[in-house]
């Protein structure tokens, strides 16, 4: 187990092996993904159901998601809650690029992941076009079942666990950066 | 002065008193803001905390909805309208089939209209319990939020039981409903409405006697009657303001006029009265809902014109024209005559209608939405100019715009 | 809420007294009076019907007509929608203008129109001389023309995905009919009737 190495090895040892700063990679990982602050981005109706699964039935809070930060300086993870605009498209790219690394986007709803039953002038119809997405969400809204689920798929790909539909694995996110 | 709206604040013009000096500043507010229902923009211009001037930019939400109807069969549409005015979704469907159903000059059954007026009028208590909480919660109370949430399940268990879906129903169909009722629904709505009033009470208990809310609230936002019609407010915020109209009871549709039910009116026009004059509306919703489901008789729940809706399956087995009729309505629809319609309903907001425009295809040709929040947001204006930007928020929060329903 | 029996209610009294001063013509369309006026007089009009008791604004709407079965005239209507309180009457006023004819504004009389005569503005292209704030509401700034003309595509576009995979609207909706596998390779049996793969004969409900 890497955490009794840490206890157990040399300095110099846990240093040559790796094991240290894997470990605690491992450690800011998990704290990452236990404690995903979603940025209020709620657009149209699936706003509402992610409202929804904040309340004491659904409660989001318990997988980490205490708060809903206003300021995207203090937000991990947008979840893009209805459809997206053309009109409003840059000023989510705006917000997006104002949230600190890492950050992860979820894209809630079948409008947000592609255009839903919207395909006319008006509507962006992946949001991945405008800013990357980590997990799609279906659903017409969703049910806060459904994005509870999707933000435990984010824990995990944070955390390292979480393979692409090809089984690929994804990588755990960055403890730190390095120079 | 620029009439440009700022990416950053702008310093428009400085005075001195003395030694003192101000600034005229005009601030954007929003799109993405925790208090702005939805995808608002308000550009302000400021005197220190005063608001001068006041100009909503929306448009954030634009989804096209009447340009895609035009391309939708007539029944197709129906899925559409309820993402309109996503809190009162079941509003928006009623609207529509009732402007489609008077093109066809269609007859819905007496247990349709009656289904149809107990769901809406829930759907109504479920749009004005998330305005009660997010308008708190827009005030700084907490815990509202968490109990009118509460309520809005068991509301949404209902709804799930009926339609299948929680939110975004497309139940209604024109000529009635899509499928009955479920066994055990009769139960879980009496059960609802024995419960209810305790629970208003509960929200009751947590705000309305408090001093800081009632300092908050009461002289924050007053429009006259006259100012109320010149800026063509509907629903709940005109009827606090003196405007006596409610198209449920000035207009009666899908059975209104036999239920009793009161429309309460007040005088002030203040941000208090908007706010206890949804508190009362919804115990009103709570005495139609037990009325409709008192009067609940088993019956047919669709019109039987085969040219509507589809013949019961055991017919086609027998009947050629059952065939013919089941063949034209999947694979085109109907064709209602040509001409135009426009049928008002009240919606939690205030007068939602829909103008038809039929050319006699199976699509519309012009679907226009009189949707309630667009011309209640022009009412922002005379109610925020000359006071403070708190007293904006709780205005907003209290003209309860549905950005859907703003943009289309 | 209705005028008494024998008393016409104020939509009506309004209705006649524009059809006899103002060039108005009348027409009924399932139970409602509208009444057609040239453009240039359709703020007196206005005025006319609010003091007359037509104190609501509910709505001012654009039709465009170029794709209609058998229309002749003008292109656009613009639909001036008026309701009393005071026996829940209510009239509609309509103005057909052609392509680049301007309406006159009712805004600098009823600040409530702003908002509904820049929507007609921004989605049809019709001007309203007067108003006092003409510009686009809805739609974004780069957007040129003006979406709800019959003219105006709808935008149908494709969605794109980040590893190169493709939905196609139209073959998406080939798919779903049966007819051919479409880009997303899924047949739909939606109007026919499903067949489950795993029980070749068993025939399901459409």
């Amino acid at each position: 187990m890497p955490l009794k190495d840490l206890f157990e090895k040399d300095f110099q040892e846990l240093e040559r092996d790796g094991i240290l700063f894997t470990t605690l990679s491992k450690l800011v990982a998990w704290g990452r993904s236990n404690s995903l602050y979603p940025v209020t981005f709620g657009l149209a109706c699936c706003a509402l159901e992610m409202m929804q699964s904040t309340n004491a039935r659904n409660d989001m809070a318990r997988f980490g998601s205490e708060v809903f930060r206003a300021s995207p300086r203090q937000a991990d993870v947008m979840i893009v809650a209805g459809r997206l605009s053309k009109k409003m498209a840059p000023v989510m790219r705006r917000v997006y690029e104002q949230m600190p690394e890492p950050k992860w986007v979820i894209s809630m709803g079948a409008c947000a992941s592609s255009g839903g039953m919207f395909n006319n002038y008006a509507i962006v119809q992946n949001v991945d076009s405008v800013v990357p997405v980590d997990i799609y969400v279906p659903g017409c809204p969703p049910r806060p079942e459904a994005l509870i689920y999707a933000v435990m798929q984010l824990q995990k790909k944070v955390r390292g666990e979480a393979f692409d539909q090809n089984g690929v694995q994804l990588p755990m996110v960055e403890g730190w950066s390095r120079p | 002065m620029t009439t440009e709206a700022p990416g950053r604040a702008q310093v428009l013009s400085t005075e001195q008193h003395g030694d003192f000096e101000t600034k005229l500043m005009r601030i954007n507010v929003g799109p993405v803001h925790p208090a702005t229902h939805g995808v608002l923009r308000l550009v302000i211009d400021m005197d220190g905390e005063r608001i001068v001037r006041l100009k909503p930019r929306i448009g954030y939400l634009h989804t096209g909805f009447e340009k895609t109807m035009e391309n939708r069969t007539w029944q197709q549409v129906v899925t559409y309208t309820n993402r309109m005015d996503y809190a009162h979704s079941m509003g928006h469907d009623l609207a529509y089939v009732l402007a489609a159903e008077k093109l066809l000059d269609a007859r819905v059954p007496e247990r349709a209209q009656r289904v149809r007026v107990l769901l809406t009028e829930l759907n109504r208590i479920a749009s004005h319990l998330i305005f009660l909480g997010t308008g708190l919660l827009d005030m700084g109370a907490l815990t509202p939020f968490f109990y009118t949430m509460r309520e809005r399940e068991t509301i949404f268990d209902i709804l799930e039981m009926v339609t299948g879906v929680r939110m975004n129903y497309g139940y209604f169909r024109v000529g009635g409903l899509s499928k009955d009722l479920p066994d055990g629904f009769e139960e879980a709505v009496q059960a609802f409405i024995d419960d209810f009033p305790s629970k208003l009470d509960q929200y009751q208990a947590l705000y309305a006697k408090n001093d800081i809310w009632l300092n908050r609230v009461k002289g924050a936002g007053v429009i006259s009657r006259e100012t109320a019609l010149e800026h063509a407010l509907t629903g709940p915020s005109a009827r606090a303001s003196g405007v006596n109209l409610d198209f449920r009871k000035a207009k009666p549709y899908s059975g209104y006029e036999d239920y009793d039910f009161d429309v309460p009116v007040r005088e002030e026009g203040d941000a208090h009265a908007r706010l206890t004059m949804r508190v009362l509306e919804m115990e009103q919703s709570l005495r139609i809902v037990q009325q409709a489901l008192n009067r609940l008789e088993p019956g047919p729940i669709r019109d039987p014109d085969r040219r509507i809706s589809l013949p019961p399956r055991h017919e086609l087995e027998t009947s050629m024209e059952a065939v013919i009729f089941h063949f034209k309505l999947v694979t085109e629809g109907f064709h209602p005559p040509k001409g135009e319609v426009y049928v008002p309903t009240e919606s939690a907001r205030g007068e939602l209608g829909y103008y038809l425009v039929s050319d006699g295809g199976s699509m519309p040709y012009r679907v226009k939405v009189r949707t309630p929040s667009l011309p209640n947001l022009q009412s922002l204006e005379p109610m925020c100019i000359d006071g403070m930007f708190a007293d904006m928020i709780v205005n907003i929060a209290t003209v309860d715009p549905v950005m859907g329903d703003v943009d289309k | 809420m209705s005028a008494p029996t024998g008393a016409p209610s104020v939509a009506e009294t309004i209705a006649t007294e524009l059809v006899e001063r103002m060039q108005g013509q009348r027409s009924e369309r399932f139970d409602q009076t509208h009444v057609t006026l040239p453009a240039a007089r359709i703020r007196e009009a206005v005025r006319h019907a609010r003091a007359g008791g037509l104190e609501h604004l509910s709505d001012v709407m654009g039709i465009d007509w170029l794709e209609y079965p058998g229309h002749q005239g003008p292109r656009f209507t613009v639909v001036y929608n008026l309701y009393s309180l005071r026996d829940a009457s209510r009239l509609m006023l309509r103005v057909n203008v052609d392509e680049d004819q301007p309406v006159p504004s009712i805004t600098p009389q009823w600040t409530g129109a702003g908002f509904f005569e820049r929507e007609v503005y921004d989605l049809f292209g019709i001007e309203f001389e007067g108003h006092p704030d003409l510009r686009k509401l809805v739609t974004p700034d780069d957007l040129d023309g003006h979406p709800l003309r019959k003219d105006f595509p709808l935008g149908e576009t494709p969605t794109l995905f980040g590893d190169g995979r493709f939905l196609d609207p139209a073959s998406f909706r080939a798919g779903m009919m049966g007819q051919d596998r479409g880009r997303t390779g899924w047949v739909g049996g939606a109007r026919k009737g499903v067949r489950s793969e795993q029980g070749k004969g068993e025939g399901g409900e459409a």
